[in-house]
């Protein structure tokens, strides 16, 4: 019977890994294999080996809280496949609405569930890490804003990288050994540039496997059913197994994504969501990677839209559309005559692209998802009570 | 009399049909063509990579070209004569198609595009666009 049940939860476990290695091969690995210069097939293979090392380092901190610390008591066998069930029901339903369901947030919500249950919810544990769940979006919308608004412009002048039309690197197949050559366009500097996003990915990879690996296996760890050491190994499996098949997809929907924005920025997005992530997984808080991202992504826009034009960059005339004559006049349908350059026929204004309101809508469906999760949860384990 | 019709296009099917009704529909009026690029997605790389964009204008007339592009293949197919005019807006759709539909006769829009995802971001577009437009919309099946 319990051999049955353990049967149960791996697959549950493999599945949830399974889908978690679909969403975060494709936000560490988007941009490089975008860029063209590796492939899925290596970016899947990277990806289960530094995620791995994630897990079996830093992700044990995050077991510990997960198995140990949200609930005072051990989740049992029983209750832990349930709440791996709960876990990929989360999966699911972001999978199929492609909508970012940070799985972190859904397990300490299912856990938490159980623990309201039972009357063993640890709420200075779960305190604790609700807090920093609030701080960590604010944290990466500030560095991301700041290095948006007053870091960005310059680094961009510094190290221009963009991906040129055509292949990185091509391969040389004139000698019998094929030699890589850069591609058509391809310069020195997109070269290393796209190195280093490389060597991020990796680094995202680690952090993607801190954090996401308990994800799968703490609820089976818990009772102690399955042994740490070979969990994570399972977790890994399963992760790299999504990473090689499903993650094809994700890599181009959200990849793609991060291919929108330019390189240097992506490396930036990566940095500070990778040692978001790292760090807290490290404190032993559980954290979604695609949440640091986002709020990364968002500040770094948000901070280049809303920029001031300083006088300096008004004396040199570098600023761009700001200074258009349109956006000095006081009344905006006064008809303007354009004094020197011709006025475009609209002016676009960036700040149009993060309205206050839709982002907040956004961040409402962080809230939203580890909720439902906590409430099913709790009505499931006061439902059936015999398995908490 | 319509003069001047206003079509949001998202590049959906649906907003094809909106164009094809409005080509029908009015064919002497003059008809702009407005793509909203940048909007609320997922991981907000469209909205940001516009916002990092050196050049926004050229940035954002390229995100939406190949929905123009699609536009002006839409007319010829209608054998239509009209005049198409285009225009690129930022941000949430609905407020952009706001904004602009005071300068039009009449509004066309496709009664959904997108995705789920889409949805739970943005909305339904016409709807909120039926709701708060102050000219009449035309909302197409």
């Amino acid at each position: 019977m319990v051999e049955t049940i353990l049967l149960v939860g791996v697959v549950a476990s493999i599945f949830v890994g399974f889908n978690i290695g679909g969403s975060s091969t494709g936000i560490a690995w988007g941009p490089a294999v975008g860029a063209g210069l590796l492939r899925k097939t290596t970016a899947a293979a990277l990806m289960t080996f530094f995620v791995f090392l994630g897990g079996w380092t830093v992700g044990r901190n995050v077991m510990d809280t997960l198995s140990e610390g949200i609930i005072t008591i051990d989740i049992s066998l029983g209750a832990g496949v349930a709440v791996l069930f709960f876990i990929g029901l989360g999966i699911l339903v972001a999978n199929v609405f492609g909508v970012p369901v940070p799985t972190s947030m859904t397990t300490v919500g299912a856990i938490a569930g159980l623990g309201l249950a039972t009357g063993t919810l640890n709420f200075e544990t779960i305190g604790w890490i609700v807090s920093w769940w609030i701080v960590t979006p604010i944290i990466g919308f500030w560095i991301g804003a700041t290095i948006g608004r007053y870091i960005y412009p310059e680094l961009n002048r510094r190290f221009e990288i963009k991906a040129s039309e055509g292949a990185l690197l091509t391969f040389d197949r004139s000698g019998s050994i094929p030699k890589p050559t850069l591609g058509p366009n391809t310069t020195n500097q997109e070269l290393v540039g796209t190195i280093v996003v490389f060597i991020i990915g990796c680094y995202m990879a680690f952090s993607a496997g801190a954090s996401n690996v308990p994800n799968a296996v703490a609820p089976l760890v818990s009772s102690g059913a399955l042994e740490a050491n070979p969990a994570i190994i399972v977790a890994t499996v399963a992760i790299g197994l999504g990473g090689f098949t499903i993650a094809r997809r994700t890599m181009e929907s959200v990849g793609g994504e991060l291919s929108d924005i330019p390189l240097l920025a992506a490396l930036i997005v990566m940095i500070t969501a990778s040692t978001i992530t790292t760090l807290l997984s490290w404190a032993g808080i559980p954290i979604s990677l695609v949440m640091s991202s986002v709020m990364t992504i968002v500040g770094l826009g948000w901070g280049r839209a809303t920029r001031p034009v300083t006088a300096q960059e008004a004396i040199r005339g570098e600023s761009d559309k700001e200074l258009a004559p349109g956006a000095l006049t006081a009344e905006p349908d006064a008809p303007v005559t354009p004094i020197g350059e011709e006025e475009p026929e609209e002016v676009l204004d960036a700040g149009d692209l993060f309205n206050p309101r839709a982002v907040m809508k956004y961040i409402s469906m962080w809230v939203i998802g580890p909720s439902m999760s906590t409430l099913l949860a709790y009505g499931f384990f006061v439902a059936v009570p015999f398995v908490g | 009399m319509i003069s001047r019709v206003l079509v949001p296009m998202d590049g959906s099917e649906m907003s094809e049909h909106a164009l094809e009704y409005a080509l029908e529909a009015y064919p002497t009026a003059e008809i702009t063509v407005l793509r909203v690029v940048g909007e609320p997605s997922p991981m907000w790389g469209e909205a940001s990579g516009l916002a990092l964009a050196d050049n926004l204008e050229e940035a954002a007339q390229n995100l939406a070209e190949p929905t123009f592009a699609r536009a002006r293949e839409l007319v010829a197919d209608a054998d239509g004569d009209a005049d198409l005019e285009t225009a690129v807006e930022l941000g949430h759709p609905v407020r952009s198609i706001i904004n602009r539909a005071d300068d039009y006769d009449t509004v066309v829009i496709g009664s959904h595009g997108g995705t789920v995802a889409d949805r739970l971001y943005v909305g339904n577009v016409a709807k909120q666009v039926v709701h708060r437009s102050p000219t009449p919309v035309v909302v197409v099946r």
